[in-house]
């Protein structure tokens, strides 16, 4: 009787701790997001600066600024990965998914701010945009994403991935995915050229040197 | 993740936490009486015992063994060994006629019987009021009868289990054994005593009252593992198996993992058999909570069994997908890795393994302070007695296997 009581005991201790780790990830997953949402601001701050006084000013701010957000959502997006795969070995948190579509909204707003300023102050990094759905109608869209993640981490400062959840049903990812005719999945857009199905690194790499001159080329 | 991992984990978790935990309780409860054990009231007249020994080619140790026999401290008229010779190929019959004497009675036999139908032939030939079937791999102390008799003085007491200890410990697999013994054939049998539920009469020795045997019919010679399909009988029967601490038997262990295979093969193979023979005792209150605590054993049993396969399948499916992901990156493995290690990203599964550790170190830790002769509490010993639990997983399910697909089991 008393080992019984001591084993629900050290059972609903496990499931408390559990929780407690639930509400602390979620909280960092928030904590980033408003951190995402705060850079932004500050991008928007300099859209707006750089139309009253002038380009030449507010281009090396923004550019700085571009490159900290590209590296802040990409960890983002590994973060709420990481943390809903532990979350849903024992229950479905809606917290994940919605946090998870919120990102990828921030992400088409990011993408739109970068082409626009690509050109007005002549940022010199590939854009990547990568769309994938589950593992159960995309069974090599996490080896793409590994294979992606290599990359970034070798290239960090001279690319900008993308990556877009279709599973999400966002009218932006659904446009997006529309605009650059994503037939099948896992498929990359570079630089507006899109190529579906699984690729290696090497594959990758050479896609890339095609458009632009990276270190790797 | 897959619901049936998710289920067994809890399964596995709840079954043996709360395994783990009567366990502690008992042993801290019970911690000044596991080595009391009862005198011989001095009205009472020492009773006759018999011993026996079955001996199959043990030409090296059987020498031994009479010896530590002859050694006993009872009256010399009041005790019997008799030796029976299985068919032996080697010089064990040379050498046990040569100890030949009026109270050490030698049974040659030419055909190799097996071990029950010996045992059977020394328990008809015996003249003692308590039987004691002993191995002829291992060895007494002066004290055995002297310690284990009285215990008879209760009438309910059928049969005693002495500690089992490990004669000789010469390499590290061995020094595992010596701490498994230690734990399993010596300590939890005592604390299985205190509920009645010991489930094995350990061969090296254990000591019988003839009126039971002669109630129960003996060993069965068809069982690969008689002392443990003996003690379902005993239950079956209303008595007791008593487990004396207090006195020991030593034995000889296999010295590698070939040998330690073929020792499990036979124990985990005649441990399901014997379940299937006495099913008809599962969730039955007629032999008390022997009849529980044989199902919740077994339970434990398979599906950490069933946890294991699927943790291996797991790991080995995911070192494979991480494998062929690192080969579309030329396998590059170091060059971009950095290392992130966030507390946050630990699961639920994660804290049910260190608890269910932390558990068993306690036990390890708490058995090994409530035994005697215990040796020194290292970590490799830990650790390689968590690897041997690992690898009597892999026994349990070539156990399995042999008996789905019936296949025979030799000794």
């Amino acid at each position: 009787m008393i080992a019984g009581i001591i084993t629900i005991l050290l059972f609903i201790s496990i499931y408390s701790l559990n929780f407690y780790m639930n509400t602390q990830r979620e909280e960092v997953v928030v904590d980033r997001m408003e951190q995402i949402l705060d850079e932004y601001q500050e991008i928007q701050a300099l859209s707006l600066m750089s139309d009253a006084f002038g380009k030449e000013m507010t281009c090396l701010s923004l550019e700085s600024t571009l490159s900290h957000l590209d590296k802040t959502l990409w960890d983002t997006g590994l973060k709420i990965d990481q943390y809903r795969e532990v979350t849903e070995q024992f229950i479905t948190d809606p917290f994940y998914l919605n946090q998870k579509k919120k990102f990828n909204r921030n992400e088409v707003i990011y993408l739109s701010m970068l082409e626009n300023m690509k050109e007005a102050c002549n940022i010199n990094q590939s854009v990547l945009l990568y769309f994938y759905k589950k593992k159960e109608e995309c069974p090599d869209c996490d080896a793409q994403a590994f294979v992606l993640t290599d990359i970034n981490k070798e290239i960090d400062d001279e690319i900008a991935i993308f990556s877009f959840d279709s599973n999400l049903e966002l009218p932006s990812i659904n446009a997006l995915a529309v605009f650059y005719n994503i037939s099948s999945f896992p498929c990359t857009v570079v630089e507006d050229h899109t190529y579906c199905g699984l690729h290696n690194k090497n594959d990758i790499e050479n896609i890339l040197c095609k458009y632009r001159d990276h270190s790797i080329c | 993740m897959n619901i049936g991992y998710v289920v067994l984990v809890h399964v596995v978790w709840f079954l043996s936490t709360y395994f783990v935990i009567v366990f502690l309780l008992a042993i801290f409860s019970n911690k000044k009486i596991l080595y009391e054990s009862p005198k011989l009231k001095e009205s009472n007249k020492l009773p006759k015992a018999s011993i026996i020994v079955s001996a199959y080619n043990e030409e090296g140790t059987i020498a031994n063994c009479i010896e530590s026999l002859k050694k006993i401290d009872y009256p010399k008229e009041l005790y019997e060994v008799i030796i029976i010779n299985d068919g032996s190929k080697d010089k064990t019959a040379n050498i046990v006629s040569k100890y030949q004497s009026k109270n050490i009675i030698f049974i040659d036999n030419e055909k190799n019987n097996g071990k029950a139908a010996c045992l059977n032939q020394g328990i008809g030939k015996a003249k003692g009021e308590y039987i004691a079937c002993m191995d002829a791999d291992s060895i007494v102390p002066e004290d055995i009868l002297k310690k284990t008799v009285p215990y008879f003085e209760d009438n309910k007491i059928g049969s005693v289990t002495v500690s089992v200890e490990v004669m000789q410990a010469n390499n590290f697999l061995q020094r595992i054994i010596r701490l498994e013994y230690l734990l399993g054939l010596s300590l939890f049998l005592k604390i299985f005593s205190l509920f009645n539920c010991i489930h094995v009469t350990p061969g090296p020795f254990s000591i019988y009252r003839k009126k039971l045997l002669d109630n129960i019919g003996y060993f069965d010679t068809n069982n690969i593992t008689e002392d443990l399909e003996i003690a379902y009988r005993i239950h079956k029967s209303g008595y007791k198996i008593a487990n004396c601490m207090t006195t020991s038997v030593k034995t000889i262990t296999p010295n590698n993992f070939k040998g330690l295979y073929r020792q499990r093969r036979r124990w985990y193979s005649g441990a399901l058999l014997t379940l299937w023979q006495h099913k008809d005792i599962l969730m039955k209150n007629k032999v008390g909570l022997f009849g529980y605590f044989i199902p919740y054993n077994y339970m434990l049993i398979a599906s950490g069994l069933g946890l294991f396969i699927f943790s291996i399948y797991l790991t080995m499916s995911n070192t494979f997908k991480i494998l062929s992901y690192y080969a579309l990156t030329n396998y590059n493995f170091f060059s971009n890795w950095t290392f992130n290690f966030d507390v946050l990203g630990i699961s639920l599964f994660v804290f049910f393994g260190i608890s269910g550790i932390l558990g068993m170190v306690l036990l390890v830790t708490s058995g090994l302070n409530a035994s005697r002769n215990s040796p020194k509490k290292k970590p490799s010993l830990y650790l390689g007695y968590f690897m041997l639990f690992l690898l009597y997983q892999a026994f349990w399910l070539a156990s399995f296997f042999i008996v789905l697909t019936k296949r025979k089991v030799r000794w």
